[in-house]
This record gives structure tokens, sequence and C-alpha cells, in this order.
């Protein structure tokens, strides 16, 4: 476990090399998961980054953390998350119609703005810094440093975030759940004496063009003897023929 | 390796264990209790759980004894004592409101929020009693807005503002009428929530990468001793400057307010008026007082623009609203205005009068939204401004009462209103934000018109056709909106016993 944790304050040669190579692909993730029209290939995207942050994680002396990046974050919620937009229907891309005019190039000016405020502050204040007590932190080894902290310091916290859990299950049962009442369901028997029920005919409807002379789905069914099958004409379509009154001048033909 | 669980002092977290207790009861009651008695349960339980904690509430302000337990991770003092009892007084009324169910048929909340709105199975669900995880989830708000107040890290803190945040995303979307608005509303408190939740998150880290510590004692301590870059500090303090304010609706993180207001169903709104209020400021004050307070310098003067800026936008936009519940919530931001200047004098008065000037705007705003809830018509409440005109003939009683608390609103002398602005007003003139003051009562003046406006539009026009009714309340609004109005004409007139109460809560524990 020891290769794995940096020595505090110091940055290794491998440590440098896996940053610099992994930071752009990690950005890329990130501004591709924005970027992205399809939401698979956003999701992509995310997956991509949070890779890279699990591996900055296990650099940074926090291989717990990295793994449960990679494992929980990427195996489990991103994959689970890509399973709902399979099942959604991945094609359903939002219209992104600006209902503000200017909205957007405002925001990405602001966004821009703020990421170069931010970063040249850090860069100012994190440059100066040396990092203290990862030593001491990690001293027992880092799993059960963690466990140490989770355990006494904040307990309450963790105790608290299973209400948290439990509020999430509940709204996403009242948020999505349509309960079926008892008097909806159709069972088979009912079904099946609809069926056979007097003004229903139980054998399959004349299907379309069967004995014509043309496939559409427009010409009526023919019986054997070569007359229309009534059941394979829409009730619903009216039968489009002009009336004498429709086609009697209109006093306009000059 | 082993270690010892800290020691844990069980009766100064019963105020919140008896809440989440509750609320996981509670599931279990809407998991296992046959449909038509889940209400009956539901509401007498939270009541009781409700009662419960104030009375631990009572019983650990008499002990006197202020405690950090559960391994430093909350701090159980004066100030956080008495936003806890504020909280759960303000809930119980709250509950009120929420548990009426004699003005509409089932209540103000659907029966099956998945039915799509509008649709057939909709206009089957419309006579149907509304869901009761209602309950629940209100009780794991209020015990997140306890724990918010009285978190002693940010860490505890973080994860208090999600607990309480995410049920009220949630109830924000159950409305029974107007779905489409109510679901909009939910989704768009939930998004920009999350955002100000990461923003806050963020600013923990940079707090973390300053002080090497996220408690508000080593928190303060560093920011007298560290020898890092302060820039990390005014990064961290900003980015957390920005997910309280959100909370507080402070401008220009208020744009959620009107829409989530106006779309909620109405006890929600009262509730999120009211609560979510004490506990963001709760947590505020408690973070710039405890943590920052040597830092005040360098927040003062962001913050007091902010707060200039959130009393005039938020007097000036009420004067434009045409929608009774749109007009409350800007008038909601431009209280927020007021909090912070009492906020912002960052001495004992401020911290004094913010708490009183809390659980006064509370009432009102709690009895303000009882009233919004009674007057309706065959579609439900009717919230447009031009439908109240003439309403003070209709029903007198009602529209004296509303009145009322327009003018305590406004801060009229014998309301709670003026007390508390006065308060605040006074502690800020103390803590050297004169400027501030003067916006305010500008700002004040501003706000008075659209309050007069409805109170004229009640009185002095003539009733039409389509004027509705006010119902006739049920037991519970009935008992929200006296406790309501009777805590504004006491706080305004005898506030003295009130006053002493956020006096012997002394100051924050560090």
């Amino acid at each position: 476990m020891s290769t794995v944790l940096a020595l505090a304050g110091e940055v290794t040669t491998g440590e440098a090399a896996t940053f610099y190579i992994l930071a752009p692909i990690a950005l890329i993730g990130a501004i591709g998961m924005v970027w992205a029209r399809n939401a698979v290939h956003s999701a992509l995207f995310l997956v991509l980054t949070m890779l890279s942050l699990g591996v900055f994680y296990i650099l940074q002396a926090g291989p717990f953390i990295g793994m449960v990046q990679i494992i929980v974050y990427t195996g489990a919620i991103m994959m689970l998350f890509l399973f709902v937009l399979m099942l959604i229907g991945r094609d359903a891309s939002d219209s992104l119609i600006e209902t503000l005019r200017g909205q957007r190039t405002v925001a990405l000016l602001l966004g821009i703005g703020f990421a170069g405020l931010l970063c040249t502050g850090l860069g100012r204040a994190v440059g100066s810094m040396t990092s203290v007590g990862l030593d001491e932190a990690n001293a027992a080894g880092n799993t059960q440093g963690i466990a140490r902290d989770l355990f006494t310091k904040y307990v309450f916290a963790f105790e608290v975030t299973s209400a948290l859990l439990i509020t999430a299950a509940v709204g996403a049962m009242l948020l999505a759940h349509v309960e079926k009442v008892k008097a909806e369901k159709v069972t088979q028997l009912e079904m099946m004496r609809a069926r056979f029920a007097p003004g229903n005919y139980p054998a399959p409807k004349p299907g379309p063009g069967v004995f014509a002379a043309t496939n559409s789905v427009a010409a009526p069914g023919l019986l054997p003897d070569r007359t229309v099958a009534g059941r394979s004409l829409s009730a619903l379509v009216p039968t489009r023929e002009l009336t004498e009154a429709e086609a009697a001048p209109k006093g306009t033909e000059k | 390796m082993t270690f010892k669980l800290p020691a844990i002092d069980y009766l100064a977290l019963a105020p919140m264990l008896v809440l989440f207790g509750a609320a996981c009861a509670g599931v279990l009651v809407d998991a296992l209790v046959p449909r038509e008695w889940r209400y009956h349960v539901q509401v007498p339980l939270s009541l009781v759980a409700l009662l419960a904690s104030g009375g631990f509430v009572v019983a650990l302000a008499n002990r006197k004894e202020h405690v950090v337990t559960a391994g430093s991770a909350v701090v159980i003092d004066g100030p956080g004592l008495f936003l806890q009892g504020s909280i759960v007084v303000l809930g119980i009324v709250a509950l009120f409101l929420v548990a009426e169910r004699r003005l509409e048929p089932g209540g103000a909340f659907v029966a099956q929020a998945a039915v799509v709105a509008g649709s057939e199975a909709d206009r089957k669900q419309m006579r149907k009693p509304g869901v009761t995880e209602v309950y629940p989830m209100m009780l794991f708000a209020l015990a997140g807005m306890m724990l918010f107040c009285s978190a002693n890290d940010l860490l505890t803190m973080f994860v208090a503002l999600e607990v309480f945040s995410l049920p009220l995303y949630l109830l924000c979307a159950l409305a029974r009428r107007r779905r489409l608005l109510s679901q909009e509303a939910a989704v768009k408190y939930f998004l920009l929530g999350a955002f100000a939740s990461a923003f806050f998150l963020y600013g923990v880290a940079m707090i973390y990468g300053y002080a090497g510590k996220v408690d508000f004692r080593g928190i303060n301590e560093a920011v007298l001793g560290s020898s890092n870059s302060k820039t990390l500090l005014l990064i961290g303090l900003a980015m957390l400057a920005i997910g309280l304010l959100f909370k507080v609706a402070a401008v220009p993180f208020h744009v959620w307010t009107p829409d989530v207001y106006q779309g909620a169903p109405t006890p929600i709104t009262a509730f999120m008026a009211a609560c979510t209020k004490v506990a963001a400021f709760g947590g505020l004050l408690r973070v710039l007082y405890v943590a920052f307070e040597r830092s005040s310098w360098d927040f003062r003067p962001t913050l007091g623009v902010i707060a200039a800026a959130t009393m005039i936008v938020g007097a000036v936009l009420a004067v434009t609203q045409t929608d009774i519940k749109r007009l409350l919530a800007y008038s909601s931001v431009a209280n927020a205005g007021y909090l912070l200047t009492g906020t912002l004098s960052m001495n004992r008065d401020g911290l004094k009068y913010t708490m009183f000037y809390l659980v006064a705007y509370g009432f009102t705003v709690l009895a303000a939204f009882a009233i919004v809830m009674l007057v309706r018509d065959s579609d439900g409440e009717a919230t447009h401004l031009a439908r109240w005109a003439g309403l003070g003939r209709r029903s007198p009683v009602f529209a004296s009462l509303f009145t009322f608390l327009m003018l305590a609103f406004a801060g009229i002398p014998l309301t709670s209103g003026f007390t508390a602005k006065f308060g605040v007003f006074a502690a800020a003139v103390g803590g050297n934000m004169t400027w501030l003051v003067i916006i305010g009562v500008l700002s004040s003046m501003i706000l008075a018109f659209p309050y007069l406006r409805v109170v004229v539009l009640m009185w002095l026009s003539v009733p039409g056709d389509d004027t509705p009714t006010v119902s006739v309340p049920g037991a519970f609004t009935a008992a929200a909106l006296f406790v309501g109005v009777a805590m504004t004409l006491v706080l305004g007139v005898a506030p003295n016993q009130a006053l002493e109460l956020v006096n012997d809560a002394g100051a924050f524990l560090r």
C-alpha cells in the first residue's frame, strides 16, 4: 500500500506524468458531457471524467476514495443511469430554444469569467502552500483512517445521511409510482368473456387487401365472393364523395 | 485498529432524534396502515412528535448547560435552542395548514403525483384524499432544519442542508390543482438548489484548504493565525455565502422564489416562508458569527451590498406583482434583506433582533398564507389580485385580519413587524451599518405600497360577480390563523417576554 501513497509535499515524476496525461482527458470529458447532444454520449463523457478523477484520488494518497469513485460512481450509478437512458429511449433530445435572447452568450461569458477568476485565485493561493498531515492521516492505513473519522467525529452526520436516503426512496416512489386500482385490472377471464359476448366477432378481422388487386392499406378487405368485408372498413373514416349540393355550381365559375 | 464511539449526549440531540424517529415511523405507517386510516394516524403522530420535540427543547433550555456533543458535530447553545424552538413552533402551525382537509375534498395535496397532469386518471383522482407521505417528509425537513441551526462543523451543516432541502423539493411538486405549475416549481427549485448546494460544498473544500479544519472553532482560530493565503479563505467564504444566500432568497440568488412560492401547494409555501427562513438564517448567523467573525471586515461590505440589493429589488418587484402569492414571495425576498441587515450588524443586538424578526415574520407569513388558502372559488384558490377586489364587503372579518397582517408586513406600530424592524435597524446602526439602515427604511416605504394596495383593493372596491368567497376555515386552519394573528399582535404590543427570551439565549457557543 505504501508504494501507492505519495509522500507528503513531494511530487514524483510518475505522479506528474499521470496527472498531465489524465487532466486534459478529465477536462475533455467534462466539456464533452455538456456539449454532447446525445444523452448517452453525455453519460459516457461523464464516465471518462469520473474515471480520471478516481485515478487522481489514488495518486493523491486516497486509495479508498479513488476505488469508491470508480466502483460506486462510475460502476454503479453511471451504469444505472445509462440503463435508464436506454430504457426510456435515447432519441428524445431536448429542444434548445432560447427563451431569453442572448442568454447563452451571456452565460458563457460569465461562466468563463468566473472560471478565470477562480483559477487565478486558486493558482496564487495554492502555489505557496505545503500540504501537511497526510502521513498522520494515513498512519494506520487509508481506509482505517476514513473509518475512524466517519465513526467518531462525523458519526452523527453519517447517521443522519440515512434520513436523506429514506427521503430519496420515498420521493422516487411518490413522483414515479402509479398505483394500480383493482377495478382497473382486466383479468384473462374477463377478456375471454368480452371476446365471446354478443356484438363481438371472436375471429380475427379480415386484413386489408385479401383477394384484392392492391396491397394498399386503404383498400378494403374482400370476402371469398369478392364482396367488400364491412369489418375492414374503418367507421372513423367517412366516405368521401361529393354530394349533389357540393357539386352544384357556386356562382364563381366566371 | 480500535477506536471508541465519541460520547453522545442523547438528551441534547433528543429534539432532532424524536423528529427523525417519528418521520421513519410515518414512512412505515404509510406502508402498513390501510389507506383510509393513514391521515388519521399521520396527523396525530406528527403533532405528538413535534410537541415532544418542543418539550425537549424547553427541557434543554431549562438545563442551561451548553454542550458540544456527538464528537463536536453538534452544539447545543442558547441561540441554537431558540432557533430550534422557533422551528418547532412554526412547524406545528405549518402542520395545521398542511393537515387542513375541510377547504377542499382531500386537502391541498394530490392523491397520486405520478399520474399525468390533466389526463383522464387525473380527473378521476380529483376528489380522492391527498398523499399522506407529506407528513413524514415534513418531519424530515424540520429535523434537518434543526440540525442546520445547531451544526458545529461545515460537513454536518452540509448534510443537514440536504436533509431539509430534499423533502422540500418533493413537497413542492404535490399540489392538487395547477399541477404542471407545481411540478415546474419543484424542478426549478431542485435544479437551482442542487447548484447552490454544489457551491456550498466547493466553499467547504476551500475553507478546509485554508484552515485545515471544518469545525467552526477551528476555522475561527485559523482566521486569526493561519499562514495560508487569504485568497483561499475569501473564495471559500464567497462560495459558502452563495449556498446560504440561495436558501434565504437574497438577491441575486432569489430568482427561484416567486416561481416556487407560486407553484407549491400553499401550505408548503407557508412552511417554506416561515421555517426555511429560520433555518437558513440560523445557519448563516452561526457561520458568520462563530466561524468568520474575525474576517467581518472582508465580508461586511459585500454582503451589505447584497442586503441592500435584496431590500430594493424585493420591494420594487413586489410593487409590480398581480398575484398574491408572488407578491408575498417578493415580500419574503425583501424581508430577507432586512434580516441580513440585522445579521450584518455583527453584534449581540444583531443576533438578538434577527432571531426575534425571524419568529415575528414566521407567524405573520403563516397567517397570511392561511388566508390565501381561504379565498377560493370553484377552481381552487383565487390568487390573482384583481379577484380580491371588494373582498372586504364580502367577508369583513377575514379582510380585517388580512389588513392587519399587511400592516404588520409594512411595519406599522403595534404589530410585530414594527418591533422587529425597529430592532434590526437599531442593531445595524449600533454595528456601524447606518447606510444599510437608510436603504432599509427607504425600501420599507416602497414595500408599504403593494401591501396597502391590497388593502385598498379589498375595502374600496365593489365586489363583482366573480369575487371569490372566503371559505369557512376548518379547525386546523382556524387554529393556524388564530395563532399567527395573535402572535403578530402580542409581539407588537407586548414583545417584552419574547425579547427576554432572545436575550436569555445569549451568544453562540464557540
